[in-house]
C-alpha cells in the first residue's frame, strides 16, 4: 500500500477534529474523501502534509511508519498538495513558480539552471496532458490553468501521492471536465490520488473508492458502482436528505417588486445593467440565471440600496424604493448577500450581535441610546433554536462557524422579521448538501407564506430547482423569462450564452 | 486539569526567586517572598474560574512582552557601558555580576521612583507630618499624574481603532484641546466649579473639532485619515505657537511662547492637599472617561455601529448603517477624549500652555491603544505602566545615573513585542490568544 | 494553561527580584561611579570639606545639545573641580510638567544649589524658589525684575558680541552680503541678529562700504523686526531647513551665514562645507559656544562663534551659594565682564587682516566704555 493513515486523532480546543480516522490509497488509485464542511477533511490533509501533528495514530508510507515534523518532510516522502487557494506569485512565470523553493542549480555559485528546469516542465506537461506554457505569467492565466500549475509543482517535486483539496470549487463545469481527464492520466501513470470534495456527482464520476467522513469519523468506504447520490448524502449528513426541494405549485399573488427600465453603472462608470424590466409577484420565486459578471452583482446592489440607480425605477408595492439600505429594509425587504463574510456578517462579532446587525437600533434591542444586550441574547437564543444554527453559544465569534451555519445566521436575521420580498444572491454558494437543503426549504416556506422571492444565482441547478419562473440575465439585460415547466437545462443554457 | 503542576512550578519559581533575593539583598528578601506568594495565590485563584482563565490568557502576551522588554533593556544597559568591555576580559564573572547588579539597581530605583519606598511611606504616615507624608507619597502621585493624560489620549485612539479609523492625530487633538481649555481658563470670568467645567468642555470641544475635520474629509471625499491627521498635527502645533506668541495667550509684554497662567477658578483641584502631591481630579476624570468609553462601545447602539464599522464596514453598510456618519462620530469622540487629555494637563498640572506641553502623549496613545487591546480597561492598565515608567525615570536617573532615555527604549520594545506575538510565542513556546479584535481565528469547527 | 501559569510566575519572579534589589539600592548608597558625560553620579573629591551639593534641571532640549544644557552641566563640573561643590547631580526634563517634579526631586535629594535652564522654566523656578527659601537657585538665560532673593538670573548681552561678529563678517565678506536666520522670533534669538546688523552698519559707516544683511531687519522704536525663521514645530533641530536656507543665501550672493537656531545651524554648516567642496569661499558663524570645538568636522567653515560663557556664569553662581550667598541679583554677561565674546578664529585667522583685527579691538573697547551702543545702530 502506497499510503495508509492509521487511527489518526486530532483534538482542538473543544473540537475532536479527527477521531481515529483510517484511510488508505494505493498507486494508480483515486480515493475520494467525501464530507461536509467541518467533517475533518482539511484537518486530516494538514496532518498528512506535515502542518499539524496528530495526537494519536500513524502515517504509513510504503509500509514504513513516518512522522512529519514539517511540510518539507512530507514533500520528501512524495506527498504533493494542491490547495483550494493557490500558493502562486502572480508576477512570476510558470517556470519560476514551479521551481520556486526547489530550484535546479549548477556550478559552484549555484546559478539557477532555468533551461533544464524549463525542459523538465515541458516534458511533465506533455506526459500528463497538462498543456501549460512554461513562459506564461501566472497573473495572465485563467483559474483552471493556475490549478494545473499547482499540479505541475507537485509533480516537479517527484510527488506520487497527490492530494487535491476541493479542486472543482473554483472551476467552471468545462474546466472540471478537463481536470478529470488529467487526474485519470496521472492515476494511469501510477500516482496515488486523494480527491477531497463535498460534491456527490463529482466523486461518483472520478473516484475508484469513496471514504465518507462525518464529524471527524470515518462513516464508511464504498465504491461508486455500488452506491447512489442519495445513499452517499445520507452517509455524509447522517440522515435522509432531500436532494430536490419538494414543493407545491406557486399561488401567485399581486405584484410586489417592479423593476422598470433599470440602468446601473459599475464602479468604473460603465453601464452594466441596461433597461432591465422584471416583476416579482407575492408567493412566487423568480430565479435569475446567468454567467458570473453579466451585471447581476450591480443589479442586486441597486435593488438593495447599495448602488445608485442611474435611470429607471424600482418599486415595492407600487412605491419607489428609497436610496439607502435601511429605508429599503424597512419596506419589508430581506437581503441575503452574495458573499457571506464580506457583506453579510461581521467577523469578530458574536452570533448574537450578527443576528441583530440590521435591527440593533430598534425595540426591543435598543431604547434610543442604550443597547440592550439581554434582549439581544434572548432573541438570538430563540433564533439559534428556530433555525438550527449549530454554534457552541450565542457568544461565539460568527467567523468560527461553518459556512452553512454562517448562512443560517443571515437567514435567521433576514427571515426573522415580517418580510414581503426576499432578494437572495447566491444563497448557497460554497455550502454542503445539508445546508443547501435547509436554506432551500426555508426559502420555499417563505414563498408558501406569500412572500415574493427573487433569487440571483450562477448555479444552474439551484435556479432550476427553485424558480417558479426562470429569468436569464445576459450582458446587463433580462434576455428571456421561462415558466418552470419550460425551463430546461438546454433552453436556459442557450440564453445564458446570449443566444435568443 | 493540571492544578497540581501549576502549584509545584510556582513554588519552585518562588524558591528560586527567594534564593536570588536572599543572596543579593538580604534585608528585603521577605518582601520578595511575600509578593511572590501573593502572585502565586492570585494566579491559582484566577485559574479556578473560566473568567479568570480567560483573563490570564489575555494577560499572557502583554506580560511576556513587558518582561522581554525589560530583559532586552537590561542587556542594552550592560552593553552600553564602556567599562564593561575593558573589564570583561580581566574578570568575566565579576564584571558580569556587577553589571547585573547595576541593572537590578536601576530597575529597583525605577520601581521605587514610580511607587515609593514602603518603609518611608509607613514611617511618614506614622509621624503624621504632612510634609513627610507628601514626600513619601510623591512617587506614586507622580505616576498617577503622568498616567492621567495617557489614559485619556489612549482611550481616544482606542475608540477610533475599534471603529476602523486609524486616528494618529491624537497629538494635535490634545494640543488644540489644551489651547481651548487654556483660553477659557484665562479669559472667561466664571466662579469656581463652573469655570473649570467650562474649560474642560472647551478642551473636549477643541479636540473634537480637530477630530471632526479628518472625519468629515474621509466621509465626504475619502481622504485617508492617516495623511490628514498627520498634517493636522503639524497645523495644530503651528496654530498653538502662533497664538502663544500673540496677545490671545501671551501675557502683555511677554517675549516667549508661554501663555498667561489660568485663573485659580479654572484649575482642577488636587486630590490630596499635601505638599509635593500634584495628582489632581484629572485622574478621576480619566477613570470615569474609561468607564464611559466602555459603556459607549459595548452598551449603546452607537458603540455597536462603531464596532461593526471597525470590523467590517461593508457588512455594516449592507445592514443599513451609515459609514460616513459613523466615521465622523468616531473621530469626534476620539478627538474629544484626546482634547480632554490636553485640558486635564493644562488645567490640572501645568496651569499654563507652552509648545512643550506634551512629550508625545498622542504618539504614546497609539501604543497604549494597541497594548491595551483597544479595550478601555486594557488602556488604563497600559497607561499605568507607561505612566510609572515616565514618573520613575528621574528617580532612577538620580539614584543610579542611568539615563532616562533607557525607558523610552523599553516602552518601544514593549510595543514591538506586542506587535510581534509570533516572536513572543517562539521565545516562550506558548500559545497566545489574540488581544487585538481582528485576528484570524481557526477555520474549522464542527458543524 | 500550565505553561502560561509557569510563565506568569516567572515574570513575577523576575519583577520581584528587581524590586528586592531596588529596595536594597535605595538604602545602600551608590558606590560605583559611572563614566559618561550624560549623567553625573555622586563624585566625592579626596580632601574633606563641608559637603555642598549642586544640581541641575535641564529643559526639554536635554543634554547633548552642545548649547545651554551641556554648558550648564560643564559649569557644575567646573564647580566640582574647583571645590565649590562636593557633589553634583542632574535631571533631564521631557515635558513642561517635569520641571516642577524634577526640582522637587532634587530638593528632596538634599541639593543646596539648583540651576535651571531657559525661559520655559522661568515661572516654575520663581515658584520653587519661593517654596524653598533656604536653597540657592540660578537660571540660565532668564532674569527677574525685580530680582528674587534666592535666585541668580543669568542673562547675556549677546547683541554686544553679535556686533563684533557683524563687524568681522563685513570685513571678511568678499561679496558684501551676509545672511542670518533664527529659530523663533523671540528676543534671546533676535538679540544676536540685532547685534550682527549693528556691526555691519558700524563697519559700513567706518569704511564707507555697502555690506548688506539678508534675513533680518531690526524693528525700530519697539516694533518687532522682520526676518527669516525656522518652521516653528522644530526650530532647534531642523537641519534640513538650516541646509536649504544656507543654500538660498549663497544663491543670493551671501558668503557668510549666521544661524541662530541651535542644532538647525548644523544644517547650515553642512551646506557651507559642501559649497566649499565646490570651490566657493563661504563661511558660517557659530552661536552660544565655540562651535569650532563643539561641532567637530566643520572647522573649515566656522569663522568664529558668538559665545555666551554659560559655564563660567553657572560655576560663579554655585561659588556664590557655596560661600553663603543665595542670589538676589541678575548676572548679565557682557564684553566687559567676559560673559560674552567672540571665539578665536582658529584655522581661519588668515582671513582676518591686521587692520580688521585692530578695528575689532577698537570697537570692543568702545562698546565696553559705552561710547558705542548697539541700540544706536539698529536702523
Amino acid at each position: 500500500m502506497r499510503l495508509r493513515l492509521n487511527g489518526i486523532t486530532k483534538q482542538f480546543p473543544g473540537v475532536l477534529a479527527n477521531d481515529h480516522v483510517s484511510i488508505e490509497v494505493d498507486r494508480g488509485e483515486i480515493l475520494a474523501l467525501l464530507g461536509e464542511n467541518g467533517a475533518g477533511k482539511t484537518t486530516l490533509m494538514n496532518i498528512l502534509s506535515g502542518l499539524y501533528r496528530p495526537d494519536a495514530g500513524e502515517i504509513v508510507v510504503d509500509d514504513t511508519p513516518r512522522s512529519f515534523r514539517d511540510p518539507a518532510e512530507a514533500i520528501a516522502a512524495g506527498i504533493g498538495m494542491v490547495h483550494q487557494h493557490f500558493m502562486l506569485v502572480p508576477i512570476f512565470d510558470v517556470t519560476d513558480s514551479v521551481t520556486l523553493g526547489s530550484e535546479v542549480t549548477r556550478g559552484p555559485l549555484g546559478v539557477i539552471d532555468r533551461p533544464a528546469a524549463r525542459a523538465r516542465i515541458v516534458e511533465l506537461s506533455e506526459t500528463y496532458g497538462l498543456d501549460v506554457d512554461p513562459d506564461a505569467m501566472i497573473e495572465d492565466l485563467p483559474v483552471g490553468v493556475r490549478q494545473r500549475v499547482e499540479i505541475l509543482k507537485a509533480l516537479y517535486r517527484h510527488s506520487d501521492i497527490l492530494v487535491l483539496d476541493e479542486p472543482s470549487a473554483v472551476l467552471t463545469p468545462q474546466e472540471t471536465d478537463e481536470l478529470f481527464v488529467i487526474i485519470r492520466s496521472l492515476a494511469k501513470a501510477g500516482t496515488a490520488i486523494i480527491f477531497i470534495s463535498h460534491k456527490l456527482n463529482e466523486v461518483l464520476e472520478i473516484a475508484d473508492r469513496i471514504t465518507v467522513l462525518r464529524l471527524g469519523k470515518v462513516v464508511g468506504t464504498v465504491i461508486p458502482a455500488e452506491t447512489t447520490q442519495a445513499a452517499l448524502a445520507e452517509m455524509m449528513v447522517g440522515r435522509q436528505v432531500q436532494l430536490t426541494v419538494e414543493r407545491k405549485d406557486a399561488a401567485r399573488g399581486p405584484v410586489v417588486l417592479t423593476v422598470d427600465k433599470l440602468q446601473v453603472r459599475d464602479d468604473r462608470g460603465e453601464i452594466t445593467v441596461k433597461h432591465l424590466d422584471l416583476e416579482v409577484h407575492a408567493g412566487e420565486i423568480v430565479a435569475v440565471a446567468g454567467v458570473q459578471g453579466n451585471g447581476q452583482t450591480e443589479f442586486v446592489e441597486a435593488l438593495t440600496g447599495l448602488r445608485a440607480i442611474d435611470a429607471g425605477t424600482v418599486s415595492v408595492d407600487g412605491k419607489a424604493i428609497p436610496g439607502d439600505p435601511r429605508g429599503i429594509a424597512d419596506l419589508g425587504v430581506a437581503h441575503i448577500p452574495e458573499d457571506r463574510l464580506r457583506d453579510g456578517l461581521v467577523r469578530g462579532f458574536t452570533v448574537a450581535e450578527n443576528y441583530v446587525l440590521d435591527a440593533y437600533h430598534r425595540e426591543p434591542y435598543s431604547s434610543g441610546i442604550r443597547f440592550h444586550r439581554d434582549a439581544v441574547a434572548s432573541a438570538a437564543t430563540k433564533a439559534v433554536a428556530d433555525f438550527d444554527i449549530r454554534t457552541p453559544s450565542i457568544s461565539t465569534d460568527v467567523g468560527s462557524l461553518s459556512g452553512g451555519n454562517q448562512q443560517k445566521v443571515i437567514v435567521a436575521r433576514e427571515f426573522g422579521r415580517e418580510v414581503k420580498l426576499v432578494i437572495a444572491s447566491q444563497p448557497t454558494r460554497g455550502l454542503d448538501v445539508g445546508s443547501i437543503e435547509y436554506i432551500h426549504r426555508r426559502i420555499v416556506e417563505q414563498r408558501d407564506a406569500g412572500v415574493a422571492i427573487l433569487i440571483v444565482s450562477t448555479e444552474l441547478d439551484e435556479v432550476l430547482a427553485l424558480g417558479d419562473r426562470v429569468a436569464v440575465m445576459y450582458d446587463g439585460e433580462i434576455v428571456g423569462i421561462l415558466p418552470a415547466a419550460e425551463a430546461t437545462r438546454e433552453k436556459v443554457g442557450l440564453l445564458m450564452g446570449g443566444v435568443r | 486539569m493540571s492544578r497540581l503542576p501549576i502549584g509545584v512550578a510556582s513554588i519552585i519559581w518562588s524558591l528560586v526567586a527567594f534564593g536570588f533575593a536572599v543572596q543579593f539583598f538580604l534585608e528585603k528578601a521577605y518582601i520578595a517572598l511575600g509578593v511572590e506568594i501573593l502572585i502565586v495565590i492570585a494566579i491559582a485563584v484566577l485559574s479556578r474560574s473560566a473568567g479568570g482563565r480567560t483573563f490570564l490568557n489575555r494577560m499572557k502576551l502583554p506580560v511576556l512582552a513587558i518582561v522581554s522588554a525589560f530583559i532586552v533593556g537590561g542587556i542594552v544597559l550592560i552593553l552600553s557601558d564602556l567599562e564593561f568591555y575593558t573589564k570583561f576580559g580581566l574578570d568575566p564573572i565579576g564584571t558580569l555580576a556587577s553589571s547585573l547588579g547595576r541593572v537590578a539597581e536601576a530597575y529597583g530605583a525605577l520601581i521605587v521612583g514610580a511607587l515609593g519606598d514602603p518603609g518611608k511611606i509607613s514611617t511618614a504616615l506614622a509621624s503624621g507630618n504632612a510634609n513627610k507624608i507628601g514626600i513619601a507619597l510623591r512617587p506614586i502621585s507622580e505616576t498617577f499624574l503622568a498616567t492621567t493624560p495617557l489614559i485619556l489620549a489612549g482611550l481616544g485612539v482606542a475608540v477610533a481603532f475599534r471603529s476602523g479609523v486609524f486616528n494618529i492625530g491624537a497629538e494635535g487633538q490634545l494640543k488644540i484641546g489644551a489651547m481651548f481649555a487654556v483660553w477659557v481658563g484665562i479669559w472667561v470670568p466664571l466662579p469656581g466649579p463652573f469655570h473649570v467645567l467650562l474649560a474642560l468642555a472647551a478642551g473636549i470641544l477643541g479636540g473634537a473639532l480637530w477630530g471632526f475635520i479628518p472625519g468629515i474629509l474621509k466621509a465626504r471625499t475619502g481622504a485617508h485619515e492617516v495623511i490628514t491627521t498627520i498634517m493636522l498635527n503639524a497645523i495644530a502645533q503651528q496654530v498653538m505657537l502662533a497664538l502663544l506668541l500673540s496677545p490671545v495667550l501671551q501675557p502683555p509684554g511677554g517675549t516667549t511662547p508661554i501663555s498667561m497662567p489660568i485663573e485659580a477658578s479654572a484649575q482642577l483641584p488636587l486630590l490630596l492637599d499635601l505638599p509635593k502631591l500634584r495628582v489632581h481630579l484629572g485622574l478621576v476624570i480619566a477613570l470615569l472617561a474609561a468607564a464611559w468609553t466602555s459603556w459607549l462601545m459595548f452598551r449603546t447602539t452607537k458603540g455597536f455601529e462603531f464596532r461593526a464599522a471597525g470590523l467590517n464596514p461593508r457588512a455594516a453598510g449592507y445592514a443599513g448603517m451609515h459609514a460616513g456618519r459613523t466615521i465622523v462620530l468616531a473621530m469626534v469622540v476620539s478627538g474629544g477624549l484626546a482634547g480632554l487629555a490636553g485640558a486635564s494637563e493644562v488645567l490640572g498640572t501645568t496651569h499654563y500652555l507652552s509648545p512643550t506641553i506634551s512629550p508625545g502623549y498622542g504618539w504614546d496613545a497609539i501604543s497604549l491603544a494597541l497594548l491595551g487591546g483597544t479595550r478601555p480597561g486594557g488602556v488604563v492598565v497600559a497607561a499605568l505602566l507607561f505612566g510609572a515608567l515616565r514618573a520613575g525615570g528621574p528617580g532612577m536617573a538620580l539614584a543610579t545615573g542611568v539615563p532616562i532615555d533607557l525607558l523610552a527604549f523599553i516602552s518601544a520594545l514593549v510595543i514591538m513585542f506586542v506587535a510581534a506575538p509570533r516572536l513572543v510565542r517562539e521565545i516562550y513556546r506558548v500559545k497566545l490568544t489574540a488581544t487585538a479584535p481582528s485576528t484570524p481565528r481557526p477555520q474549522e469547527t464542527p458543524t | 494553561m500550565r505553561s502560561s501559569s509557569r510563565l506568569l510566575a516567572l515574570g513575577a519572579s523576575a519583577a520581584i527580584i528587581f524590586a528586592a534589589c531596588g529596595g536594597g539600592a535605595s538604602t545602600a548608597p551608590t558606590t560605583a561611579p559611572t563614566e559618561g558625560a550624560s549623567t553625573a553620579p555622586t563624585e566625592t573629591p579626596v580632601e574633606s570639606m563641608a559637603p555642598f551639593k549642586a544640581c541641575l534641571v535641564t529643559d526639554t532640549g536635554g543634554l547633548g545639545d552642545k548649547g545651554f544644557n551641556d554648558n550648564a552641566l560643564k559649569g557644575l563640573k567646573d564647580a566640582l573641580a574647583a571645590g565649590y561643590a562636593t557633589e553634583i547631580k542632574n535631571l533631564e526634563s521631557k515635558k513642561d510638567a517635569d520641571y516642577a517634579s524634577n526640582i522637587d526631586l532634587l530638593v528632596t535629594d538634599g541639593c543646596q544649589q539648583i540651576t535651571t535652564v531657559g525661559f520655559n522654566m522661568g515661572d516654575i523656578t520663581a515658584t520653587k524658589a519661593g517654596e524653598n527659601t533656604d536653597i540657592a537657585f540660578s537660571i540660565v538665560d532668564y532674569a527677574y525684575d525685580p530680582a528674587i532673593a534666592n535666585v541668580t538670573g543669568i542673562v547675556f548681552a549677546t547683541e554686544q558680541a553679535g556686533m563684533l561678529a557683524g563687524y568681522l563678517a563685513a570685513g571678511v565678506s568678499a561679496t558684501g552680503k551676509i545672511g542670518t536666520y533664527g529659530g523663533l522670533p523671540i528676543p534671546p534669538v533676535t538679540d544676536f541678529m540685532d547685534g550682527l546688523y549693528a556691526g555691519i552698519k558700524y563697519y559700513n559707516q567706518e569704511k564707507g562700504t555697502n555690506v548688506s544683511l539678508l534675513g533680518w531687519t531690526p524693528g525700530v522704536g519697539g516694533a518687532a523686526g522682520t526676518g527669516v525663521f525656522a518652521p516653528a514645530d522644530n526650530p532647534w533641530g531642523n537641519t534640513d531647513f538650516g541646509n536649504n536656507q544656507a543654500k538660498a543665501f549663497f544663491q543670493e550672493g551671501a558668503d557668510i551665514v549666521l544661524p541662530v537656531a541651535g542644532g538647525t545651524g548644523i544644517g547650515t554648516f553642512t551646506a557651507a562645507k559642501q559649497a566649499q567642496g565646490e570651490g566657493k569661499k563661504v563661511y558660517a558663524i557659530g552661536v552660544d559656544t565655540d562651535q569650532y570645538l563643539t561641532a567637530p568636522g566643520f572647522e573649515s567653515v566656522i569663522l568664529t562663534s558668538i559665545q555666551k560663557i554659560i559655564d563660567k556664569a553657572v560655576a560663579d553662581a554655585i561659588k556664590l551659594a557655596h560661600d553663603g550667598g543665595l542670589g538676589g541679583t541678575n548676572y548679565v554677561g557682557t564684553l566687559e565682564n567676559g560673559g560674552v565674546g567672540l571665539a578665536p578664529f582658529h584655522d581661519l585667522s588668515n582671513l582676518v587682516s591686521a587692520d580688521l583685527s585692530s578695528g575689532l579691538d577698537a570697537l570692543k573697547a568702545k562698546i565696553i566704555d559705552g561710547s558705542v551702543k548697539v541700540a544706536d545702530y539698529k536702523s
